[in-house]
């Protein structure tokens, strides 16, 4: 069992409110990404689930219990730092086996718990070595074998990836997601980075200054973003967003095209010339400086050819056009 | 430093201080052993002569040798375990957050600053006084005789006045290492669900063992030759009861004029510090490595 619902929970800061009044229902088993950008609470929410901070109004349960003035120990909730958080001078079976031990759980139990987990993560070689003589993905590892071995109705993570390189951090990310295959329990796991929101998420809650943007699942999100900010913060590279005559034109105060809806036909209405061209072998982006709209990021096959300064003409997928009011909130999807 | 003239250059710049470093301790060193083998007595100038290991022997056999070796050692010992206790148990204090919080770590340092001599007479006079003194008046007033610290339980009090002094030293090096306690660390093992005590026990105990190391290790030298407490207090007495290794070479050479026999006392403090140094780098010195 793992579910948690927030209601209408704030934090402040002496003077500065951080959290500002939020509802969310976490399902049990299911995999919720927070994501925004820095600044925006995403860790603070995180740490007021988990206990370590005091929430100043509202209310958190966990499995139908008011866990608000819980202690974290008692929440059941395991926790993974954005550094590890390993104790420096216990070896990798003693940091596993320590909340076992602080719950007083006999030895062969430790143990026999202990070496699951280390089978579960492929860490039984490094059980006798301390976090010391690891490498960053090993300690990544431990810290989640940590969290594991005390079975837990959720897992939080705090940007755990955040210090890895970008080859271990694919590979840590999907095994963090087999993982939660495998074991069925609810993660929440913080982020800054749409990418790994994007990939892992059952349910991504996308945060900006102490408030809920939108909820929803990676294909809601990109396919209709609520406002301005989540159009621009979910995909990449980002939507373009183009404002005046020809949002106007549309209906709209600004009309949203993601890259990859903009395709390069003869006849297109938009003309311009190329800026930067990135070659990723797959893929094309495309810098376009299209007469009165500005730059425009478009994304190509990876075959096309180039260069920059050469003309070209642009026209934008019709029924993926993303239009959006003065306020930025989103207006019903354009007609074709 | 990557080329050779660079190397030849730094050595070159060095060598002053290095040069000047070295003559600064090896020519005390070597007029220290040139005095031990003389017969060298300030009443008798002109007298000078090489006796050999004389002056150690008769510095072996003094009555007051075994009771200042062990008077160094119960000193130093006793130092330390007030201080590294004291000091953390400060440190923890210290490393809540409190209002006056940058006063208080002012005055708890404040002790450090106040010359030995000074702070002796000062716990002499105004506080283990048995008649003037404010301990005395405590206990007078709880209807108990006073007790009379410098000749009843002489060495005790100067344990006490000198740990008071290093104290804020011990706090210092202490409180440090523990600001740079990891907090997330202690997040996790708060997660984990260790109490205040386990947390203390396991993280924050471990994490101050370099520290403590560095304590101990500084404040053995610095204590192994406390003197002026011990001039200004008690004179080393009664008999020999507060008489350290130091204490004596200074009554030896300089009461009694006897240089070489003094000399002898001082190189035998030398070795003294030197087992000591050893015993305590083979005991703690693995701390030290990162």
């Amino acid at each position: 069992m793992g579910e948690i619902v927030l209601s209408q929970v704030r934090k402040s800061f002496g003077g500065t409110s951080v959290i500002q009044g939020i509802d969310l229902r976490i399902e049990d088993g299911e995999f919720v990404v927070f994501v925004g950008p820095s600044g925006c609470g995403k860790s603070t929410l995180l740490r007021l689930i988990a206990g370590l901070e005091d929430t100043t109004s509202g209310t958190i349960a966990i499995d139908g219990h008011d866990a608000t003035s819980l202690p974290p120990a008692k929440r059941g909730l395991a926790m993974v730092f954005q550094s590890y958080a390993l104790y420096p001078h216990m070896s990798v079976r003693k940091n596993i086996a320590f909340p076992l031990r602080m719950a007083g759980i006999s030895a062969e139990e430790q143990e026999r718990k202990v070496q699951a987990a280390a089978k579960v993560l492929n860490l039984a070689p490094y059980l006798d070595r301390k976090p010391s003589q690891l490498s960053g993905g090993q300690r990544q590892r431990v810290a989640i074998g940590r969290a594991i071995v005390r079975e837990p109705s959720a897992f939080l993570f705090d940007e755990p990836l955040s210090n890895l390189d970008a080859a271990l951090r694919v590979s840590m990310r999907q095994e963090i997601s087999e993982l939660h295959q495998s074991l069925k329990t609810t993660m929440i796991y913080v982020t800054h980075d749409q990418v790994e929101a994007m990939t892992m998420a059952d349910k991504i809650v996308v945060l900006n200054a102490g408030r809920i943007e939108q909820v929803g699942s990676p294909l809601e999100l990109y396919k209709t973003p609520a406002n301005l900010f989540v159009a621009s913060f979910i995909g990449s590279p980002k939507m373009n967003l183009v404002e005046g005559p020809e949002a106007a034109k549309h209906g709209a105060h600004t009309l949203g095209v993601r890259p990859e809806h903009i395709d390069i036909v003869a006849e297109g209405p938009w003309s311009g010339t190329v800026g930067i061209c990135e070659h990723l072998g797959s893929d094309t982006f495309l810098k376009v400086h299209v007469e009165g709209l500005g730059a425009l990021t478009v994304r190509a096959g990876g075959e096309v050819d180039l260069v920059h300064g050469a003309p070209i003409r642009l026209a934008p997928q019709p029924d993926k056009l993303h239009r959006f009011d003065g306020a930025g909130e989103a207006l019903a999807k354009a007609l074709a | 430093m990557a080329t050779q003239a660079s190397r030849t250059a730094g050595r070159l710049m060095l060598s002053p201080a290095v040069i000047l470093l070295l003559l600064w301790m090896i020519v005390p060193l070597g007029m220290t052993i040139y005095f031990s083998f003389l017969r060298f007595n300030l009443l008798m100038p002109g007298t000078e002569a090489f006796t050999g290991f004389e002056n150690y022997s008769y510095f072996f056999t003094d009555p007051a040798f075994w009771p200042a070796l062990v008077n160094t050692l119960v000193l130093v010992t006793g130092v330390l375990a007030i201080t590294v206790g004291g000091g953390i148990a400060l440190a923890v204090l210290l490393d809540q957050p409190m209002w006056g919080q940058g006063l208080v770590r002012v005055l708890v340092i404040a002790p450090f600053f106040v010359m030995p001599s000074v702070s002796a007479l000062v716990w002499k006079n105004m506080l283990m006084n048995p008649v003037n003194g404010l301990f005395a008046a405590l206990a007078r007033g709880l209807g108990l005789p006073p007790i009379d610290f410098f000749a009843d339980i002489p060495l005790a009090s100067i344990i006490v006045i000198v740990a008071w002094q290093w104290l804020p030293f011990a706090t210092l090096i202490l409180f440090t290492a523990m600001q740079s306690l990891d907090r997330e660390q202690m997040e996790a093992a708060e997660m984990d669900g260790a109490g205040p005590l386990w947390r203390f026990v396991h993280l924050t105990l471990p994490h101050l063992t370099r520290a403590m190391t560095v304590v101990v290790l500084i404040q053995t030298i610095f204590l192994l030759s406390v003197f002026a407490e011990i001039l200004v207090t008690t004179n080393g007495g009664p008999g020999t009861a507060s008489t350290t290794l130091t204490f004596l070479v200074y009554m030896q050479s300089m009461l009694q004029f006897d240089v070489g026999l003094g000399s002898a006392g001082g190189i035998v403090a030398v070795l003294l510090a030197n087992i000591v140094a050893i015993f305590l780098m083979r005991m703690i010195g693995k701390n030290l490595e990162a």
